[in-house]
Formats: C-alpha cells, sequence, structure tokens
C-alpha cells in the first residue's frame, strides 16, 4: 500500500512543483513576516489600514547613495510618512556580500543618512526580496491599506548615479502617492527597476 | 559571421593596432575603467553620417552593460550638446553575453565594447568646424557596481575627408548583429513569449542552441532558460517570463550556435503580438492560461493516470467490483446498450466531481481558507462517508441480501437499479466512496490545479474522472475484453463478502478523524447513530407493510440525523499536549526565532496519509527525536485537521496548496529550508 502511495506522490509531484508568481499590481502583496534593526518582527498582515512602502537598499551602491545623498530619497520618505505612510527599508544582502549589515550597522546608519523610514527589515536570507521579485536596490513598492500593490519599479525615470540626474526627474512613487492622495487612479503603475543587483545568497533559485 | 571570418577580423584588428595608431578624439582612464571616442574619419561632411565609437575597455573581471542591461544595471548614458544643425543619432550596440549574477541575469559585455553613433550634418550648415560636448555615465560591475562618469569638449573638423582608425571600426562592427531578413512575430502571454521565425528548416540544420536578448522589459525572465524547436513553419523559441509590465517592441538580437562552430547574431524586428493589453487596460486580474508552466496536455495525463489508479484504492476497489459483477452478469444485454451503460457511470463520476469542485470554488471565491482535503475538514461530512462506508461493507457482506440482481438497502437501492440511472448513480457512488482516498492523495496535485484558470480546472477534474471511469468504459466497449471476463457464479458472492474488510477499515480511518475533530461523545453517537442505521435497514428488509417501513425510515433518518447533528455542535476534545511541542502560532514562531533558537515547524491533518506516514517513519523515529533533541530544535505543530486561516496562510506562502509542509529554521538565519514532502529519518537529519 505505502509503495502504491509513493508511487501516487511521485508522480504527482512532478504536477505539483510549486511555483509562486511575481506579485502582480493591483492584487495582494505577499505577506511577510520580518525581523526588523530594532529586534522587533513586522508583519505585513499587521500593517493593514496604512500605506505600506518597501524600499530595497543597500547603502553601498553607487545607485542608493545617489539617492540618499542627495537628500532626494528622504524628502519622498519625509513626504509619505508625515501623511501616515509606514516606510519599510528592506536590507536583503546576503551575509558576507556588499550592503549586508547587523541590526545595529542598519541603525547607525540610517541614523547617519537622516532617514524617515519607518522601520529597517534585516533580510539577509532573501526571502522577502524573492517574494516581491526585488532585483534592485533601490527598488519600490506601495502597498494601500487593503494590502494591494499600487506601484512597483523604479523610484524615479532616471537610471543614472548622478545626482544631477535628479534634475527633472520624475519621481514614480511620489507621483503615484499625490494620484492616490488625491482619490485617482495611479497613472504609472509598473516600471522597470534601475540600479545595482540585490546581492542574494547564491544557494537558491530566484523563483 | 563565422568562426574564421570572426577569427581574421581579430587578427586584422591586432596587426592594425600594431601598426596604425589609432586616433581618438579623446581617450579617458576612470577608477575601473578605460574610455575613449573614435571618428571613422578625419573629418564631417554632409554627404554621409559620420560614424563615432565610443569604446568602453572595463577592468579585467568587470562588466559593462547593453541597452536591455537584463535584471539589473544600467545601460550607458551619453547626453550631446552639438551646435544646431548637427545630430548624433541612437547608438548601435554590439551583440551582448548573459551574465548570472547570483539569481539573476545579466546582459553586457566582459571585455571592450563599441557604441556606433551616426553624426550627421544638415545641408545648411555652414560652420567648418563642429564643437562637441559630450557628458557620458557608464556602469561597470564586478559583483559590485562601479558607475563611471566622464564630460568632454572636442571638435570635429568639416569638410574632405580620409578614413581612419580602421581597426577601432572592423572591431565594432565584428560585434554588432547582422540585420536578419526573417520576418518573424513575437507572441507575448502571461507567462511566456514565444518567438517565431519564420525560416527553412535547411538553414537551421545542425542548430546547437538559440537564445533571445529582447531589447523591451516585459518580454522574458532573463534568469530562466530559453527553449526551442524547429518545426515546418522554422524556430520557435519559448521564452518564460512573467509580470503585467508591457513590452514596447519586440525587437531583440537572436543568437543562434550551430554544430560546427558557427555562431551568429541577427537583429530581428518581430511583429510584437501582446495577449497583456487586453488585460492590462483596466484593473481586472489577468486571466490567461495561467497554466503555461506545466503544459495543460500533461497536467491532463497526470490527471488521468492519478483517477486510473484511484480505482486500486482499498475504499474504492470493492464498489466497482459490484460495477464489474454487474457487467459480467449482463451478458445478455446487447453492446449498445453496455456501452450506454458505460457512459452514464463516466457522466456519473464526472458530475460528482464537478460538484465538488464548484463548491470549492466558490467557497475560496467567498474568502475562505481552504485546499482540497477540505471536504474532510468537516466532521458532518466525514461522518457521513462513515456510515456510507460501513453500509456499503454491509451489504457487500451480505447483510441486506445482496442478490445480484435485487438488492436492497440504501446505497443499494441506488445503484442496483437496472438501466442507465443505475449505473449513473454507481458513478456518483464511486466518487463519493473515493473521496477519503483522493483527498489526502491527490491534495497537492489538486491544489495545484485550483490555482489555475476555471478552464484548467474542469479539464484536470475531468480528465480525473475519466481516469477513474476508464477501466469501465473500456470494458464497455470490448467485446474482447468483456469476453476476457470470468463466468458468472457463487464465487462473486464470496469476493464481495471478502471486499467488505476494506471498507470497514476505511470506516474506521475516518471514524478515526472524525474522534479527533468532534471529540468522544460525538463519536460515540456516531456510532450509536451507525448502528441505529443499521438496524433500521435491517428491519426494512424484514417488514413488508407500509407500516414497518415507515418505521425503519424513522430509525435510518433518526439515528443519521442525531449523529450528525451532535457532530457539527461539537468541538475537538482537547488534545493530551506534548509539552515539547508548541502549538502554531504565528507569533510563537517569530518569537523563538527572534530568541535564536533553531526551530523545526510540520504542518499536518489526521486526514493526510502522507503526513502520518512522514510522522512514524521519520519524525518520531528515534534517530530524528535525537537529533532534535541533541541540537536543542524547538518544534512547532500546525495541525491542520480543521480549517484554519493562518496555517492556510503559511502554506500559500511556501506554494502549497495542503499539507504536508515541513520547515527547519536554523538558528540565528531567517531563512527557511523547506524539506521534501516525502521524508525518511536520513533526509530530516542531513537538514537539521
Amino acid at each position: 500500500m505505502r509503495g502504491v502511495i509513493l508511487t501516487c506522490l511521485f508522480i504527482l509531484a512532478s504536477v505539483t512543483s510549486p511555483t509562486t508568481a511575481q506579485p502582480v499590481v493591483g492584487e495582494k502583496a505577499p505577506a511577510f513576516i520580518g525581523l526588523t534593526s530594532s529586534g522587533d518582527t513586522i508583519n505585513l498582515e499587521d500593517l493593514k489600514g496604512s500605506y505600506v512602502v518597501l524600499e530595497w537598499t543597500n547603502h553601498e551602491c553607487p545607485y542608493v547613495k545617489k539617492h540618499y545623498n542627495s537628500g532626494n530619497m528622504q524628502k519622498t520618505q519625509e513626504a509619505l510618512t508625515s501623511q501616515g505612510a509606514h516606510w519599510i527599508s528592506v536590507i536583503s544582502s546576503a551575509p558576507g556580500k556588499q550592503g549586508h549589515v547587523s541590526a545595529s550597522e542598519a541603525t547607525e546608519i540610517a541614523t547617519k543618512r537622516g532617514s524617515y523610514a519607518t522601520s529597517i527589515v534585516l533580510d539577509p536570507s532573501g526571502e522577502i526580496g524573492r517574494a516581491y521579485r526585488a532585483k534592485t536596490t533601490p527598488q519600490m513598492v506601495l502597498i494601500d491599506p487593503e494590502g494591494d500593490i499600487l506601484y512597483q519599479g523604479a523610484i524615479d525615470n532616471k537610471p543614472s548615479a548622478r545626482i544631477s540626474s535628479l534634475e527633472g526627474a520624475s519621481n514614480y512613487l511620489l507621483t503615484a502617492w499625490n494620484e492616490v492622495r488625491n482619490g485617482e487612479q495611479v497613472s504609472v503603475r509598473e516600471t522597470k527597476p534601475y540600479g545595482c543587483t540585490i546581492k542574494y545568497s547564491d544557494t537558491q533559485g530566484y523563483k | 559571421m563565422t568562426f574564421f571570418s570572426r577569427l581574421a577580423v581579430s587578427l586584422f584588428v591586432f596587426f592594425a593596432g600594431a601598426s596604425a595608431h589609432a586616433q581618438e578624439l579623446f581617450e579617458y582612464k576612470d577608477s575601473h575603467s578605460n574610455v575613449a571616442l573614435y571618428a571613422e574619419k578625419t573629418a564631417a561632411n554632409n554627404e554621409e553620417p559620420l560614424w563615432l565609437a565610443f569604446r568602453i575597455e572595463p577592468k579585467e573581471g568587470w562588466h559593462s552593460y547593453w541597452k536591455n542591461y537584463g535584471d539589473s544595471g544600467a545601460a550607458p548614458i551619453l547626453e550631446w550638446t552639438l551646435p544646431e544643425g548637427v545630430a548624433i543619432g541612437e547608438p548601435l550596440y554590439g551583440t551582448p553575453h548573459r551574465m548570472p549574477v547570483g539569481p539573476l541575469m545579466n546582459y553586457g559585455y566582459e571585455g571592450a565594447s563599441s557604441l556606433l553613433l551616426p553624426l550627421t550634418i544638415a545641408e545648411n550648415y555652414t560652420g567648418n568646424i563642429i564643437d562637441v560636448q559630450l557628458s557620458a555615465e557608464w556602469l561597470v560591475c564586478e559583483i559590485e557596481c562601479v558607475p563611471q562618469v566622464g564630460e568632454w569638449s572636442f571638435s570635429i573638423p568639416v569638410g574632405q575627408a580620409e578614413n581612419i582608425n580602421a581597426s577601432i571600426f572592423a572591431e565594432a562592427r565584428s560585434m554588432l548583429p547582422e540585420l536578419s531578413y526573417w520576418d518573424a512575430t513575437l507572441s507575448v502571454s502571461q507567462n511566456a513569449s514565444e518567438l517565431l521565425v519564420f525560416v527553412d528548416e535547411s538553414e537551421l540544420e545542425g542548430l546547437k542552441s538559440a537564445y533571445f536578448y529582447p531589447e523591451s522589459e516585459g518580454v522574458a525572465l532573463y534568469a530562466d532558460t530559453q527553449t526551442w524547436e524547429v518545426s515546418g513553419d522554422g524556430l520557435r523559441l519559448r521564452i518564460p517570463r512573467e509580470g503585467e509590465l508591457e513590452p514596447t517592441t519586440g525587437n531583440g538580437i537572436l543568437e543562434l550556435e550551430f554544430d560546427d562552430g558557427r555562431k551568429t547574431a541577427l537583429e530581428l524586428e518581430p511583429t510584437l503580438n501582446s495577449a497583456l493589453s487586453i488585460a492590462g487596460t483596466n484593473n481586472t486580474p489577468i486571466q490567461i492560461d495561467q497554466s503555461y508552466d506545466l503544459p495543460i496536455w500533461q497536467a491532463a495525463m497526470f490527471a488521468f493516470f492519478g483517477g486510473m489508479i484511484l480505482n486500486l484504492m482499498p475504499c474504492v476497489f470493492p464498489v466497482l467490483s459490484l460495477k464489474a459483477f454487474a457487467l459480467i452478469s449482463a451478458n445478455h444485454k446487447t453492446t449498445d446498450g453496455r456501452r450506454k451503460e458505460g457512459w452514464a457511470y463516466t457522466f456519473g463520476i464526472w458530475i460528482s466531481f464537478m460538484i465538488i469542485v464548484a463548491v470549492l470554488m466558490i467557497l475560496r471565491a467567498g474568502g475562505a481558507a481552504i485546499g482540497w482535503g477540505f471536504q474532510l475538514q468537516d466532521p458532518v461530512f466525514v461522518g457521513l462517508l462513515a456510515i456510507l462506508m460501513v453500509i456499503v461493507a454491509l451489504s457487500l457482506g451480505g447483510m441486506f441480501n445482496i442478490g445480484l440482481g435485487g438488492a436492497e438497502g440504501a446505497g443499494q437501492t441506488l445503484t442496483e437499479k437496472d438501466g442507465l440511472k443505475g449505473a449513473f448513480f454507481k458513478g456518483v457512488l464511486a466518487t463519493l466512496v473515493a473521496t477519503p482516498c483522493t483527498a489526502p492523495l491527490m491534495a497537492p496535485a489538486i491544489g495545484f490545479a485550483l490555482t489555475q484558470s476555471i478552464l484548467t480546472v474542469a479539464l484536470v477534474f475531468s480528465m480525473l474522472a475519466f481516469g477513474l471511469a476508464a477501466p469501465f468504459l473500456a470494458l464497455s466497449y470490448s467485446e474482447t475484453l468483456a469476453r476476457m471476463m470470468p463466468r458468472p457464479g457463487a464465487w462473486m458472492e464470496k469476493v464481495k463478502q471478502g471486499l467488505a474488510f476494506p471498507m470497514l477499515l476505511t470506516a474506521v480511518w475516518l471514524i478515526y478523524i472524525f474522534d479527533v475533530q468532534a471529540g468522544g461523545i460525538a463519536t460515540m453517537i456516531l456510532l450509536m447513530g451507525i448502528i441505529g442505521i443499521a438496524f433500521g435497514l435491517w428491519l426494512w428488509q424484514q417488514t413488508s407493510g407500509t407500516v414497518g417501513r415507515a418505521i425503519s425510515l424513522i430509525f435510518i433518518a433518526g439515528a443519521a440525523g442525531y449523529a450528525l447533528y451532535q457532530a457539527s455542535i461539537s468541538s475537538p476534545a482537547p488534545t493530551a499536549v506534548d509539552e515539547s511541542v508548541y502549538a502554531y502560532a504565528p507569533e510563537t514562531v517569530a518569537e523563538l526565532r527572534a530568541e535564536g533558537e533553531p526551530v523545526f515547524v510540520y504542518f499536518t491533518a489526521e486526514w493526510c496519509i502522507t503526513c502520518k506516514v512522514n510522522e512514524q517513519v521519520a519524525l518520531n523515529s528515534s534517530e530524528v527525536k535525537d537529533a532534535f533533541k541533541n541540537k536543542g530544535i524547538k518544534i512547532v505543530k500546525g495541525d491542520w485537521t480543521n480549517r484554519n486561516a493562518e496555517i492556510a496562510e503559511v502554506l500559500a506562502k511556501y506554494g502549497r496548496a495542503g499539507v504536508p509542509l515541513y520547515l527547519f529554521f536554523p538558528a540565528g538565519a531567517s531563512e527557511a529550508k523547506v524539506l521534501p514532502e516525502i521524508l525518511t529519518p536520513s533526509i530530516v537529519v542531513e537538514a537539521l
């Protein structure tokens, strides 16, 4: 009997290869429970009722530096968090790779940069990054109070590491935010992110 | 470009480079790369464009990027300041390489590469010199990335021109893809893009590999493998993709490699057909054949074989034997009649499956966190099945005096009726008794199917139904098979009596599940109910008058009704708590992990055979228990015997629609190791 069961299961196993799909704008954002730099756990589920921003970051990435050294990221963070959004900076660098930091280092960097992020989630396993198909730093996701994705992709339309590129750049996240606040549809819902590769551990596949 | 011509070019470049000194417009060394700008002629004029080459040479081991950089990176940015009447066109890029970075894929160049740019001047341009300013930014990466920047001013004379820098331009042009005269279409759907290149098969003889570099985002999942085949139409390339982003163009570079070492890169401009735009224009979720990952025919085939295997399950086989015996003893019927009955039987199975699936889909659409096996999460249904099993067993055992023609008894009145209706209800009965077997055994496959489009679900379940019905359908059609069946006789009674026992065993298993779900008192009442029903059926047999039959009916209905009512209001008995095992709650796991403990989480259900086998064979083995103990691993158990939204959510997170699921969180790390669905002690111990 067990033989039969196992045979069936092996046949079926080939049918089931679990694939998780890419997060889709307008649909539910992948659930996650993260460990924050302050030692707490944060559950996306618990943040229902407020807007949530996910920002993938790596403090050594030049594209991230552009947005922080110019104050552009902080300005964006302040604009959203001052109106009640919960901003989560996510660090998905694997241990030993660029951008990987301990909890205290993460806090220190955020303080030094004057970050307005509500919390910083450490994701050294890359689990959250993979669930969101995050590829680059910086990369942004905006989630509405019902837990659905409103926007995902690049922070702006200038794929450059130069601070001068910020002049005249269109900040997709701010645009989406203003549209939402005015009760409008988000006009640009998804863009191709640019920047440094997220330094995931190599041991696991991306999907 | 063949290998030899490429070699020739490289040699030419080498010698030319050695003999003629290149004349650059500027040369620049940045921290991780050298760049230079070359003109192909000594001067510009309005007869033809003057080609410029912006050559990037990254440090050894570093790379630069193609215009579509793949998953991450950045294309070079060149910003020109030119006098009026002078223009610089879009750059031409060489064929990129694939560069995997961890789990991602980048497109770019490991060695030196050039962007070729045409400079044109208008007829009415009067100056004799062109002052040019260039501000450039180009990214080079090894694993880390370093953007490089530079700004230069230089001038280009206008007038009669002589060719220079031939080697530089020969090198740059040798890297360009060839313009292709092949027609192509690029069809983009939710999970894949299909590139169809119309080309004669003879041109593709000896093809070893084919790869398409799309220019636009939204065409490909860069890190996934592209598969190709050569058919009558030409070359068909399947490119996995995902997401909502609409491609802006179908253009790209097709790279072909042949057995004899030939390698060509072709610039294709396929017609772009996107199935996304229809879905993308409004906010409705996209519902385009989501099962593309597993070809639909393959899923259907698996379901069909799964259905056939179900025929051998201990709970189904006895019921099928009834059908078989009916066939054997129905030799007097015409072939036509038998075929009709075969189809009626198939139809009965199919309808039952469709009803179960429809209920499941409706419940899921209503937001209920359930997966396949949901039927067994309801004690009322489990109790009903247990009753059904006992009744079938008793009738098989002969208590209800089943002659092959005139059976009495509840299930039998339905199934033994002559003709099509009888065959139909036999199909329904087969599906019903098959449920306890399908649920645990088929849960993963069915769970997967349920995430697909409604059409796919219907197809998969239809094939499952056909698989279950197949043996008898075949029997009803084939004269040869029918003739091979043994002659009817007294032996059939004996076989049937013997088959009552597996049915009773199934009932015992169901009662065990029922006990876990509804508690001891409800179980006792269920057992009493079963005996009451059996008594009522027996009474039915003994009496023939209206009054007697009415009394027996009251017995049957009352016993069943009371037992099931009791089931619906009961809650599980508090189980003896194993101190060392934590009950699952997301917070519990998070807390243990935050304390830096290694945690093993497993999700199980009483009705899940695989889970129980795994627990017996692996988790409860002394080998594994010792390993847990020695390593101080905390054990968390999630029990999905009854419905539980939190557990359903975790299962979904790991791409499962049902139990089992085994997760191990090593101390400190937040990365869960997912163990396979079938465990042995060594698999578990090695994972820890």
